[in-house]
C-alpha cells in the first residue's frame, strides 16, 4: 500500500492536528493541522486502495509514516478509509440523459469548465465572451465581457471556485470574481494568441500559454507578471500545473514538452522523442509521471524526476489529439484522429481496451472522478461515455447540429457539460 | 476539425499553405462557393452561424479556406478572423440589387482594416445562374473597385451553385498567392 504523506521534519512536535478530512477524488485524507499558530493542509494519498484493503494494516502503516496520525486519531482515520472503502464500491453506472440546451453563444463555443461542487460552469465562445451558468437551473448567471477576441482558453480557480481566468486571442489574460462578475486584473504582455491557461493549486498564480512561443506565469494578487518561460522554438497549446504546484509543464508544437520549475521560473528539463506537434502534457496525480500525447500518432510515459522515457504507446493510425491520466494516475487514454481512443495501463504499459464507435476523429476524453467510465467528445457530434476497463461504447449522447469541441464531468461524475460548434451547450443529467 | 486543428490553421502557414478568408453578405453563397471547392454536396445548405473551415488542395497549394458566417449580427465578429489572411475573398449575390449599397459599404469597411491592409481581394459575382443577375461589369462600378489602388484586387462573375467561373477565380488566387510568397 502506497501512503504519500509529506515528510515531517524536527519541527513535528511544533505541530497539532486540528481535523481531519475526506478526499474522494482521488481517495485521501487531508490533515488540517497548526504549525507555529498558522493553519497548514497536507494530504494522504491513498491512491491504491480498495474495498478489500485490510483498514487495520493500513492504518498501522499511516501512522508509521504520519506522525500527526497519532494512536487516538486511529479510530477516527479508520472510520474514514471506511467510507472511502464505501464509495469506491459504489462504482458510477450513472445513465445520462439529457437536462437542458443552452442557446449559449451567437458564435461557436471553445471551452466548457465546472466549478468543484457542479454548482455553476463557465462556457468561452468566438462571441468574445465567457458565459457563467447555473448548473441546476440552466440560468445564464453572468457575462463576462471585455475581451476583443475569440474567448479560448478557460478556468475556474478550483477547488476554490470564487475566481475564473479567461485567455483570449486578444493576447491578453483576464481575472475576474466569478460571484459577480467584476474584472480584478487584466494580464498584458503575450504577443500572439493566449490558448491555454490554469491556476496553481493554491490558486496563487495564473499560467498562460501563447502562440507566442512563450508561457507566463501572473500573480493573481496584484497582476503583476511573475515569470515569462522561454525556451520553447513554437506555439504552445498545452500546459498544467502538478499537484504540488512546483511545477509546470508546457507542451508545445515545437514537438517538445518542458517542465518549469515554478518558484525560480526555470526549466528543469525538456522532453524529447516526440516526433511531431505536441498536443497534450501533463503530470499525474503523485507528480510520479508525465504524460504527452503528440501529432506523432503516440503518446509518451516519461519519469518526472528526470525527463527520460519510459514507454511509448503506439497503435493509433491518425494523430493523438487529447490524452489524459485517470485521478489515481493508474489509467492512461488517448483519443485519436482515427476516430478511435485507447485505454493502457500506466503500470504495465499495455493497452488494456479500445473503444470503437465514433464516425469522426476525437478531439477530448477524459475520465470520470471515478475512473470507471471516460468521455470523448467527436466531430461526429457526439459525446460518448465508455465501459473504462472493457471498451463497451454504453451511451452516446446525441443532439448537437456541430461538431462537439469540449466536455466534462463534474467532479462527483454524475454530470456532464458538452460544448460545440453549434453555439449551444448542452448539460447532461 | 476540433479546436487543436483550429489552433494550426490559425498559425502563419508555412510556404505551401495558404489562408484564404471568404466574407460577404448572408445568402451571398459563401458557403456553396466553399463546398463546391470541397467538392461537396451542396443540396443541404443553411445559414451559418459561426464558421467553416475547408482545406483544399490546388496547384500544388493547400488551401485552407475559412468560411465565416454573414449576418449583420455576427459582421462584427469578422475580425476574429483576420490575421495572417493571404487572400480575401468577398462574395457577392449579384441577383439581390437592392443589398448593393449594403455589400458595398461592408466591403469599403473590410477594405480599411488595419490587418487587411495589403491583401489581394478576389471579389465572385455570384449567382450568375439566375436571369436577375447583374453583370460583374456593373458590379464593378457600383462598388467603384477602380478607386482601390493600396493592393491588388479582381473581380470575378460566377456561379457557386454550378461551379461557372469559380476555377478562374482560383486561379487568380494561386496566381497572386505565388507572388505574394515570393
Amino acid at each position: 500500500m502506497a501512503t504519500n504523506p509529506i515528510r515531517v521534519g524536527s519541527g513535528s512536535e511544533k505541530m497539532k492536528l486540528k481535523s481531519l478530512l475526506l478526499r474522494y477524488y482521488p481517495p485521501g485524507i487531508m490533515l488540517e493541522y497548526e504549525k507555529s499558530g498558522e493553519l497548514k493542509t497536507k494530504s494522504i494519498d491513498l491512491l491504491d486502495l480498495h474495498p478489500s484493503t485490510d483498514v487495520n494494516a493500513l492504518v498501522e502503516e499511516i501512522q508509521r509514516a504520519e506522525p500527526l496520525i497519532t494512536a487516538s486519531r486511529s479510530d477516527q482515520v479508520k472510520l474514514l478509509i471506511r467510507r472511502l472503502q464505501e464509495k469506491l464500491g459504489q462504482h458510477s453506472n450513472h445513465k445520462f440523459s439529457l437536462f437542458k440546451v443552452l442557446r449559449a453563444h451567437i458564435l461557436p463555443l471553445t471551452n466548457v469548465a465546472l466549478n468543484k461542487s457542479g454548482s455553476c460552469f463557465i462556457t468561452g465562445s468566438y462571441d468574445r465572451t465567457c458565459k457563467v451558468w447555473n448548473t441546476a437551473s440552466g440560468e445564464e448567471l453572468l457575462t463576462l465581457d471585455g475581451h476583443r477576441n475569440v474567448v479560448y482558453a478557460i478556468a475556474f480557480n478550483n477547488p476554490y471556485g470564487d475566481k475564473i481566468a479567461t485567455g483570449s486571442f486578444d493576447k491578453t489574460c483576464k481575472l475576474w470574481n466569478a460571484e459577480t462578475g467584476a474584472c480584478y486584473h487584466t494580464f498584458r504582455g503575450h504577443t500572439a494568441e493566449i490558448v491555454c491557461l490554469s491556476f496553481n493549486p493554491q490558486s496563487t498564480l495564473v499560467a498562460t500559454g501563447s502562440m507566442d512561443t512563450t508561457s507566463k506565469l501572473w500573480d493573481i494578487q496584484n497582476g503583476e507578471e511573475v515569470f515569462t518561460l522561454t525556451g520553447h522554438s513554437a506555439e504552445i497549446i498545452s500546459l498544467s500545473f502538478n499537484t504540488l504546484g512546483d511545477r509546470i509543464i508546457t507542451g508545445s508544437f515545437d514537438h517538445t514538452a518542458v517542465v518549469w520549475d515554478t518558484e525560480t521560473g526555470r526549466k528543469v528539463y525538456t522532453v524529447i522523442g516526440h516526433c511531431a506537434e505536441i498536443s497534450t502534457a501533463m503530470f499525474n496525480w503523485d507528480c510520479s509521471m508525465v504524460l504527452t500525447g503528440s501529432m506523432d500518432k503516440t503518446c509518451m510515459l516519461w519519469d518526472a524526476t528526470n525527463g527520460k522515457c519510459i514507454a511509448t504507446f503506439t497503435g493509433h493510425d491518425d494523430e493523438i489529439l487529447d490524452c489524459c491520466f485517470d485521478y489515481t494516475g493508474k489509467l492512461i487514454a488517448t483519443a485519436s484522429a482515427d476516430g478511435t481512443a485507447r485505454v493502457f495501463s500506466a503500470a504495465t504499459r499495455k493497452c488494456i481496451t479500445k473503444l470503437e464507435g465514433h464516425e469522426g476523429e476525437i478531439s477530448k476524453i477524459s475520465f470520470n472522478p471515478q475512473g470507471n467510465r471516460l468521455l470523448t467528445g467527436s466531430s461526429d457530434k457526439t459525446a460518448r461515455i465508455w465501459d473504462a476497463q472493457t471498451g463497451q461504447c454504453l451511451q452516446a449522447l446525441e443532439g448537437h447540429t456541430d461538431e462537439i469541441f469540449s466536455c466534462t464531468f463534474n467532479y462527483k461524475g454524475n454530470i456532464i457539460i458538452t460544448g460545440s460548434k453549434d453555439n449551444t451547450c448542452r448539460i447532461w443529467h | 476539425m476540433g479546436l487543436l486543428s483550429i489552433l494550426r490553421k490559425l498559425k502563419s502557414a508555412p510556404d505551401q499553405e495558404v489562408r484564404l478568408l471568404l466574407l460577404g453578405l448572408d445568402n451571398a453563397g459563401k458557403t456553396t462557393l466553399l463546398k463546391q471547392l470541397a467538392s461537396e454536396d451542396i443540396s443541404h445548405i443553411t445559414p451559418t452561424q459561426g464558421f467553416n473551415i475547408k482545406s483544399v488542395q490546388s496547384q500544388g497549394f493547400k488551401l485552407n479556406v475559412w468560411d465565416i458566417g454573414g449576418q449583420r449580427k455576427i459582421r462584427p465578429y469578422w475580425r476574429n478572423y483576420f490575421e495572417n489572411t493571404d487572400i480575401l475573398i468577398y462574395v457577392i449575390d449579384s441577383a439581390d440589387r437592392k443589398r448593393f449599397e449594403e455589400t458595398g459599404q461592408e466591403l469599403a469597411e473590410l477594405l480599411e482594416e488595419e490587418k487587411l491592409s495589403c491583401v489581394p481581394v478576389l471579389i465572385f459575382a455570384n449567382k450568375q445562374d439566375l436571369l436577375t443577375a447583374a453583370p460583374a461589369s456593373e458590379i464593378a462600378e457600383g462598388l467603384n473597385l477602380h478607386t482601390i489602388r493600396d493592393r491588388v484586387w479582381q473581380i470575378q462573375s460566377c456561379s457557386a451553385l454550378t461551379g461557372e467561373g469559380v476555377q478562374d477565380g482560383m486561379n487568380w488566387v494561386c496566381k497572386n498567392v505565388i507572388a505574394k510568397k515570393k
